[in-house]
């Protein structure tokens, strides 16, 4: 019955749902379209903000200075130590995109994020991924660099074998993996969520029964509870993507593990 | 180690130990698991060979989490 009357509500949500129509030609989609717009965003707050510093800075400045400082000394220095510091600008970058991306998921009017797409973290992972490969090979050489990844200390040389596919595995292949996963799918299954709680409401409410149009208020208290909880997923998987990024970056240089 | 580590340090690398070592498990029972299920599939035994790779492989996991973290 309820599917019957609420046959004009796309319910339940499908994956069709993440593929909204192209605004202009097949590259130009809404994902590319808020892209740019966060890539100029990141860009115009800092530069506004350092336009003319002050040694008091102004409320803008003082926004990008703790942005930055945050990143700088709570991941870089904290993870890779005073060397770390080299990698702040790339890691605070990286955190904005990242954050700035998932929060469109929340904005009125988007309400999707370009990170619901595996395309876009996959990206971002191969940058991290060539990143810790790049500052490895650079400090130790191809095969010592290689070496220390692969063969853990203090380990007996016959059981090797069996070691070092693994480490081949996780070092290799499943870090990017799980680096991209994990940010697409925390922000897909929050852009999910979202979906079923909110137009979920609407069937329950385009509903003959009364107690069901009465059920469609929780569903859509359960709607902004959750908006709320998937901006907290959005600052917290832009952090973890940092976060890893920089501890990749640390165990590449690391001497000895 | 060292005495300067401050909490946050520590709660940082102890995240990082907690996805090294769920990676390790995996890696382990993914890729022995993968050649028990080759092993398997080449000598027409039904998933014991698997079964082996995949129990041998978190063992590998538990030990290679151990040598990497441990004290």
């Amino acid at each position: 019955m309820v599917g019957v009357l609420a046959d004009k509500i796309p319910f339940p949500p499908s994956v069709g749902d993440f593929y909204p129509p192209d605004i202009a030609g097949s590259w130009i989609t809404k994902f590319t379209l808020f892209v740019w717009i966060t890539v100029a965003l990141v860009i115009a707050f800092f530069l506004l903000a350092y336009r003319s510093p002050k040694l008091v800075p102004t409320r803008l400045q003082w926004y990008a200075e703790s942005t930055y400082g945050f990143v700088r000394d709570g991941v870089a220095k904290e993870i890779i130590g005073a060397e770390g510091v080299r990698f702040a600008p790339y890691l605070t970058s990286l955190f904005l995109f990242v954050l700035v991306n998932n929060i469109w998921g929340l904005i009125p009017g988007v309400q999707i994020s370009p990170m619901s797409h595996i395309a876009f973290p996959a990206a971002l992972a191969v940058l991290t991924y060539l990143i810790f490969n790049y500052v490895g090979i650079k400090r130790f050489g191809f095969w010592p660099y290689v070496k220390q990844q692969l063969i853990p200390p203090g380990v007996p040389w016959w059981i090797l074998p069996l070691l070092i596919p693994m480490e081949f595995l996780s070092t290799f292949i499943l870090r990017p993996l799980t680096l991209s996963i994990r940010l697409f799918a925390n922000i897909f299954a929050g852009h999910i969520i979202l979906l079923i709680f909110t137009l979920g409401g609407f069937v329950l409410f385009a509903s003959d029964n009364f107690a069901f149009k009465g059920i469609s208020l929780v569903s859509w208290a359960v709607a902004i509870l959750m908006t709320f909880f998937e901006l907290l997923v959005a600052v917290l998987q832009a952090y973890v993507f940092a976060l890893l990024t920089a501890v990749y970056v640390q165990t590449s240089l690391a001497e000895d593990h | 180690m060292t005495g300067d580590q401050s909490p946050k340090r520590d709660a940082a690398q102890g995240a990082n130990m907690g996805w090294a070592a769920l990676g390790y498990l995996l890696a382990g029972m993914v890729f022995w698991g993968f050649v028990g299920w080759l092993i398997d599939h080449w000598f027409h035994i039904r998933g014991i060979a698997t079964a082996i790779g995949v129990v041998l492989g978190a063992a590998l996991g538990v030990y290679l989490v151990v040598k990497r973290f441990g004290a």
